[in-house]
């Protein structure tokens, strides 16, 4: 009974986390010239995409509409951006793993391309507003590929902690 | 059986789209408060955040006092050094403030605009969101906090009160400040101060823009520039930052020089919200005055 919290609580902590760090680490490595912007909710999602989801539950993309909302309310200024991005590209990814197995190699896939996904989302919606003025150029060598590539180490290092616990708590649900 | 769904697809798609369109417009709006979900939603966050800060902060804090420790003694005699100097200074200064004192209540003229009074706060959060320069100070409504604040730290102004919550808010740094977040500034100068209005960032040279100054101001590098208390809720004499570069603008009829902020913007753990003793003039409620 208690499992069902788990997931939102995990959220929660990376949420939170999330700006933790960006205050917390040393600001040389937080505030270099890459925009390094942590998507660990987004990870998770991922993970739970293809680890937690069957084909007909859509736990994932009921989180990924909920914490994007949150964030756009903590982080940002504006509501709605994180909400869209990360419900269509969790929806997409939901809709791609109906046609893969769920392994290690599909995963790592799936983040690259839902990682990419968000990115290239979150810069058009933000530059549409103005919210950033930055050129094509720039935001695909200073922005998306680092942001992309950190938030891939990150994935690389939650996977193993978490794909073994998703498994065991979406067979319960089963179960029950 | 599979058109239906495929219709029902196309039409999730547009409501969340219209979805997203109309919370976008919903928060551009000039917002004077937030509304009581995010208002909550911020405070919850805060507090989960608070709790995590603090031992983090500790363990940060004893290692830094380790380092000092180190240091303690080079630090005592240059320090020691000082103190004499200090002593004439302080003297020096106790002596014009009484000086200009009296010459106030010779004139009956009580309040400054240089007068204020400091709210603490630390910065519990930043946003994660590297487009947004804002941040999360666990001060708010409760300790009378209000928007449009100025922020500062020992160095110098960082920001202002983007939005208050209860008892947390969010302060938009200098390096996110468009052009709807404009200061009334001045370039420090012996003789005459020269005005100007800080209008926006420029992320390339990482300095703040001082615009609309006169075409036939000398201006030279280095030069303090200080908030001039005109306007706003900032108090008078807050430190902005230093002149690094000036250019005319297209037309040759005013300047903009760029300004280096004085204060680090990423490195911030204490900051001093400013509260100005002097009322302020605020144009909002005057029109709602006289709409009664």
């Amino acid at each position: 009974m208690i499992q069902r919290f788990y997931l939102p609580l995990i959220l929660i902590f990376l949420l939170v986390f999330q700006g933790l760090a960006m205050s917390l680490l040393p600001a040389n490595l937080a505030y270099s010239d890459l925009l390094i912007t942590p998507h660990w909710v987004l990870v998770i999602l991922i993970l739970i995409t293809v680890f937690f989801d069957n084909d007909d539950t859509y736990y994932s993309l009921l989180y990924a509409i909920l914490f994007g909302l949150l964030i756009d309310m903590v982080y940002t200024s504006i509501l709605g951006v994180y909400m869209f991005t990360y419900g269509i590209v969790i929806y997409l990814l939901h809709g791609f793993k109906k046609m893969l197995h769920g392994n290690f190699i599909v995963a790592v896939l799936l983040a690259v391309l839902g990682l990419v996904l968000t990115e290239l989302l979150l810069y058009t919606i933000y530059s549409f507003v103005q919210v950033t003025q930055m050129t094509w150029e720039v935001f695909l060598t200073k922005r998306m590929l680092p942001t992309g590539i950190a938030n891939l180490l990150f994935f690389l290092l939650a996977y193993p902690i978490i794909k073994g616990k998703l498994e065991k708590w979406a067979a319960n649900l089963l179960s029950n | 059986m599979p058109s239906f769904f495929k219709k029902k697809r196309l039409i999730l798609v547009l409501v969340s789209f219209i979805l997203l369109v109309a919370l976008i417009g919903f928060s551009l709006r000039e917002r004077s408060e937030l509304t009581w979900p995010e208002k909550f939603v911020h405070d919850s966050v805060g507090w989960i955040q608070t709790i995590f800060n603090q031992p983090v902060q500790f363990i940060q804090g004893t290692y830094e006092n380790i380092q000092d420790i180190s240091k303690t003694y080079e630090q005592n005699e240059i320090l020691k050094s000082r103190l004499s100097q200090y002593k004439s200074i302080m003297q020096e200064n106790q002596m014009l403030k009484k000086e200009n004192e009296e010459l106030r209540s010779s004139l009956d003229y009580q309040d400054s605009l240089t007068d204020y009074d400091p709210i603490d706060a630390s910065v519990i959060a930043r946003s994660s969101e590297r487009w947004f320069s804002q941040m999360i100070v666990n001060r708010g409504e409760a300790h009378g906090v209000k928007r449009n604040m100025a922020v500062i730290t020992g160095e110098g102004m960082i920001g202002k009160i983007q939005s208050t919550d209860k008892f947390h808010s969010t302060v938009r740094l200098l390096s996110g400040f468009g052009l709807s977040n404009r200061i009334s500034a001045w370039i420090w100068q012996e003789d005459q101060p020269i005005h100007g209005l800080i209008q926006g960032y420029d992320e390339e040279t990482e300095s703040l823009l001082l615009k609309e100054i006169d075409y036939d101001a000398e201006i030279k590098e280095g030069e303090k520039v200080v908030s001039s208390g005109k306007g706003g809720v900032f108090p008078a004499g807050l430190l902005i930052g230093e002149v690094t570069k000036v250019e005319m603008d297209q037309y040759g009829l005013t300047q903009t020089a760029y300004v280096e902020p004085a204060a680090d913007l990423y490195d911030i753990n204490q900051v001093m919200i400013v509260d100005r003793s002097m009322p302020t003039y605020d144009i909002e409620q005057q029109d709602e005055e006289e709409e009664e």
